[in-house]
């Protein structure tokens, strides 16, 4: 399979990182030379100087015997013309463009449409926006992502003490909790390493448990295990720029006492134009005054999403000291991830790894149709449908050859969402919901696709 | 400053309101009751008089150049008065007052759409004079949509530069072609509502004669009555209802309305101002019917909601006619429809008062400081619905209120001073200034205006016009910058 990505910034850097490791082909365009020796000295990648926008360069990079097309540059202008000639130069193309601007996306429905025939446009704002969201929806989960158009939820969250499954081995879950609700362990954090468990794991007091179940089920379930969900209602945002603004927009009602904080006049009026109940306030982050003087100590959540991710650590920390409940920070840098939880920020949303993400749910091979990645990038949770003629349809849970550190979550049938068994057996179009180390994300594609796919 | 141009302008008005006497005079020639006469002379000083001042100052030049802002305000506040005095003749010459004040009081009240009465017996004066009377009321409802649509607006006079963009018609820049689309759109939902209430009233029994003079005071939410105890005379729930929905229809923005007949309804609903009206209405009524019932004043409930309704309705809206005297009815209830007087129809209809707009405007505004109080640091807007109000159109605001309420208490003052007592001085110039028609105490819904002094009346007659213009519109013409070159 042979993938172009046009744009070796952050995102096009990791995307061609990552599906290098999984041996495909990849072709990486960029005007700067250094960018394109930094991809090719980490990677095994082709790669070629020059505009993405230009049809030459499309041609000399094979675009005509190309299967996908990512146009991940920092310039929207620049990755829609990316895929509007690519569009010309080969029709059946898959074009993933990364676009962010409202004036573009506002107009969804015209790029996706037969002109310039876009497959996905992925707009990293709105998904960091979103997952803020879903983080408020389950205070205290640690990470929460949604599968199967939101019906399925993956939740990763420290179970207290009291909880009736710690210490229990996980073939005793049922017999703790009871035996109606649908539930699976999908992974254990335990000292920051990921282990996708068996039966005879235990839980033990301090893991991080990812479990995924059905939505409706999870207020039940969050009780039976013990954890008390106290619902975010004081909220405030630091940094009306774009992702504090749509986040601000969604917050605006009855329900939530949001805060807006920015320190551009011209900002804050925009803002104050356009929201009707959030509070917009002019002033520094990092000024402890304001922070006292709005009573940050009520706080449920404070959301630091300014375009400076040194602001938004230090805000959270002070937001913190300062007796704030929960913090979320935003952060570009992937090198200041693993700094985030130690320093006591208890999330972080990045943009940037939200459209990676996103990316990879269209170049998984065969019918993958969506994958996260969960702790960083240790472990995926994959989307799959069972195709027809795919050698898992038929099989029992237990007897599918998947490589360890694999397994299967859950799945949907019709509208219904089932959470199996060892003697469950797969039914063809079904959707499975499953988990993986990344090490192993090759060999199960290669049980999930169908024998006669060749690449 | 052109005055030759205000003057010529201003004959114009002076004819075409000599003209509509031709409707009274007809009415004059039916019922043969001897007001033929000097309608017919009047109508004749006034067509003569206006066409001679209209062609005196006549200058080829005027249609160069364009009105100006300060041209537009001296032709409608002088125009106004003008129009008062040549509406006063009918009542001069018919011998139904004797001496000018009178005359001119009657005329400016029907003009001002205000309702007040210096007649004490309506029922004695002659059907041409009485139909002359409403009429004044349903011209000066003409004049005031159209000033508050479409002059107020783009003078940007006291925070009507808000509904600049709400108007029906086109948005050039140029005052005159504004005016006379905008004009001739609302007059047709003016005309058309008219003919509706009239039909209604028909049906309910009135004669065309009464139904024509009671829609004309309730369009241009005037309050003048062709009999001494108004409405009330009729002892009929249908036509009291009928009114009432008709006074809230007149106390509603006529753009409004004209986008209600364009099917959009949605509109109507979605307009902050009026949903205000609205809830403050039905809680008035709530409010004022119980208390009516509790204190016995009704037997039944069905005779409370009839007269309390139409009585909030009448006062909201500043129409002024009468079914019950509240006078009578318990404190909480006077104590509301004295605050109903203050604040009035919404902005751009024919009501007066200081309007709901402005209420809501003062009243946020005064929170969003209170606000900024306990957020220092925080950056908001004043917002009607969706739409945030600029600063230019709270200080209009903040200035129209200080100036309505100074003026009101400096008339008041006045009319003191003239030797009535206090209750009825501030009650007479509230109903004056707000074109309310009845006050309380001496003029109260029973009482009329006629004994007041010649100094009151001189007073109350500049206040109709004075808050019939929204204030600054006449006062402007006592500020010396005015005049200068």
């Amino acid at each position: 399979m042979r993938i172009i990505i046009v744009g070796a910034g952050e995102v096009g850097f990791h995307i061609a990182q990552r599906l290098a490791v999984e041996n495909k082909e990849v072709v990486v365009i960029d005007k700067s030379p250094e960018a394109l020796r930094k991809v090719a000295e980490t990677s095994d990648v082709q790669t070629i100087q020059g505009a993405g926008s230009s049809p030459e360069v499309l041609e000399d990079a094979g675009i005509a015997q190309a299967d996908i097309l990512l146009a991940v540059t920092d310039s929207d202008e620049i990755n829609l013309i990316a895929c509007v000639f690519a569009n010309l130069l080969n029709p059946n193309i898959t074009k993933l463009a990364r676009i962010r601007a409202g004036i573009y996306t506002n107009y969804k429905h015209l790029l996706t449409g037969d002109s310039v025939g876009i497959t996905k446009i992925i707009n990293p704002d709105e998904e960091v926006v979103n997952s803020v969201l879903r983080l408020m929806s389950v205070p205290g989960a640690v990470e929460i992502n949604e599968f199967a158009g939101g019906k399925i939820r993956l939740l990763g969250m420290y179970l207290p003490p009291e909880s009736p499954v710690v210490g229990a081995r996980l073939m005793e879950l049922r017999s703790r909790i009871g035996n109606d609700l649908g539930l699976v362990i999908a992974a254990l954090v335990r000292d920051d390493k990921l282990i996708i468990p068996s039966g005879m794991d235990r839980i033990q007091e301090g893991d991080v448990v990812y479990f995924a179940c059905d939505i409706r089920e999870q207020e039940d379930i969050l009780r039976r295990l013990g954890v008390h969900v106290e619902p975010v209602r004081e909220v405030m945002i630091v940094g009306g720029g774009n992702i504090g603004y749509k986040l601000a927009k969604a917050l605006d009602n009855k329900y939530y006492h949001t805060r807006i904080l920015e320190n551009r006049q011209k900002r804050c009026e925009f803002l104050s134009e356009r929201l009707d109940r959030p509070i917009v306030l002019m002033g520094d982050a990092t000024d402890q005054e304001i922070l006292r003087e709005e009573n940050v100590h009520d706080m449920d959540m404070v959301i630091a999403v300014t375009g400076d991710e040194e602001t938004n650590i230090l805000t959270c920390l002070l937001a913190k000291s300062l007796g704030a409940k929960r913090t979320v920070t935003r952060v570009n840098n992937f090198g200041y991830m693993p700094l985030i939880e130690p320093i006591g920020i208890d999330y972080l949303v990045c943009p940037r790894l939200s459209a990676i993400n996103s990316l990879l749910h269209y170049i998984r091979r065969g019918r993958i149709i969506s994958s996260v990645s969960i702790k960083g990038e240790e472990a995926e949770a994959l989307e799959a449908i069972a195709l027809k003629d795919s050698p898992i349809v038929g099989k029992a849970i237990k007897d599918l050859d998947f490589p360890r550190g694999s397994l299967v979550l859950c799945f949907q049938r019709g509208g219904e969402i089932i959470m199996p068994r060892g003697d469950s057996v797969i039914e063809p179009d079904d959707r499975l919901l499953i988990i993986s180390t990344r090490q192993n994300i090759p060999k199960v594609e290669k049980v999930l696709t169908t024998k006669v796919e060749f690449f | 400053m052109r005055w030759r141009y205000v003057l010529h302008v201003i004959g114009a008005l002076v004819a075409c309101v000599g003209m509509t006497m031709v409707f009274a005079l007809g009415w004059g020639l039916w019922y043969g009751d001897g007001t033929a006469g000097p309608l017919a002379m009047s109508m004749v000083i006034s067509v003569v008089c206006g066409a001679l001042m209209f062609a005196a100052f006549r200058d080829p030049s005027f249609r160069r150049t364009p009105m100006t802002h300060r041209e537009g305000m001296a032709i409608v506040a002088l125009g106004w008065f003008a129009a008062g005095v040549a509406g006063g003749l009918p009542f001069y010459l018919g011998g139904t007052f004797h001496t000018v004040v009178d005359c001119v009081f009657e005329s400016l009240s029907g003009f001002s759409t205000t309702g007040s009465s210096v007649l004490e017996n309506i029922e004695a004066v002659p059907r041409g004079i009485l139909f002359w009377r409403s009429l004044t009321h349903w011209l000066g409802g003409m004049g005031i949509i159209v000033f508050s649509l479409a002059i107020l607006p783009f003078l940007g006079v006291g925070g009507m530069q808000l509904y600049k963009a709400e108007v029906p018609g086109p948005t050039p820049d140029k005052l005159k072609p504004r005016i006379k689309d905008t004009a001739v759109t609302l007059w047709k939902v003016y005309v058309l509502f008219s003919a509706l209430e009239t039909l209604l009233l028909l049906f309910g029994g009135m004669d065309l004669f009464d139904s024509l003079c009671h829609t004309f005071g309730t369009m241009a939410t005037g309050g003048f009555s062709t009999r001494n105890a108004s409405v009330a005379a009729y002892q009929s729930a249908y036509i009291d209802y009928v009114i009432t929905v008709f006074m809230l229809i007149a106390g509603v923005n006529f753009s409004l309305h004209y986008l209600l007949l364009k099917g959009r309804p949605a509109a109507l609903l979605r307009d902050p101002e009026f949903r205000t009206f609205a809830v403050m209405y039905l809680a008035f009524v709530a409010v004022i019917a119980v208390a009516v019932y509790m204190d016995g004043e009704y037997r039944s409930v069905a005779d409370s909601v009839r007269y309390t309704s139409f009585q909030v309705a009448s006062i909201l809206t500043t129409t002024g006619f009468a079914t019950a005297d509240y006078e009578i009815w318990p404190g909480i209830a006077q104590a509301i429809l004295l605050f109903c007087m203050f604040v009035g129809g919404c902005a751009g209809s024919t009501g007066g008062g200081m309007k709901v707009m402005r209420i809501m405007l003062v009243l946020k505004h005064s929170y969003h400081e209170l606000f900024r109080l306990i957020h220092p640091r925080s950056v908001s807007r004043v917002k009607m619905g969706r739409i945030v109000v600029q600063d230019d159109v709270l200080r209009g605001v903040w200035g129209f209120f200080v100036l309505w309420i100074g003026l009101f208490v400096l008339a008041a003052f006045i009319v003191a001073a003239s030797g009535v007592d206090v209750v009825t001085s501030f009650a007479a110039s509230l109903a004056c200034i707000g074109n309310i028609g009845p006050g309380i105490g001496m003029v109260g819904p029973t009482e009329n205006f006629a004994w007041l002094p010649a100094t009151a009346k001189w007073t109350l007659t500049f206040c109709m016009v004075l808050g019939r213009l929204e204030i600054y519109t006449v006062i402007i013409l006592f500020v010396p910058e005015f005049w200068r070159k």
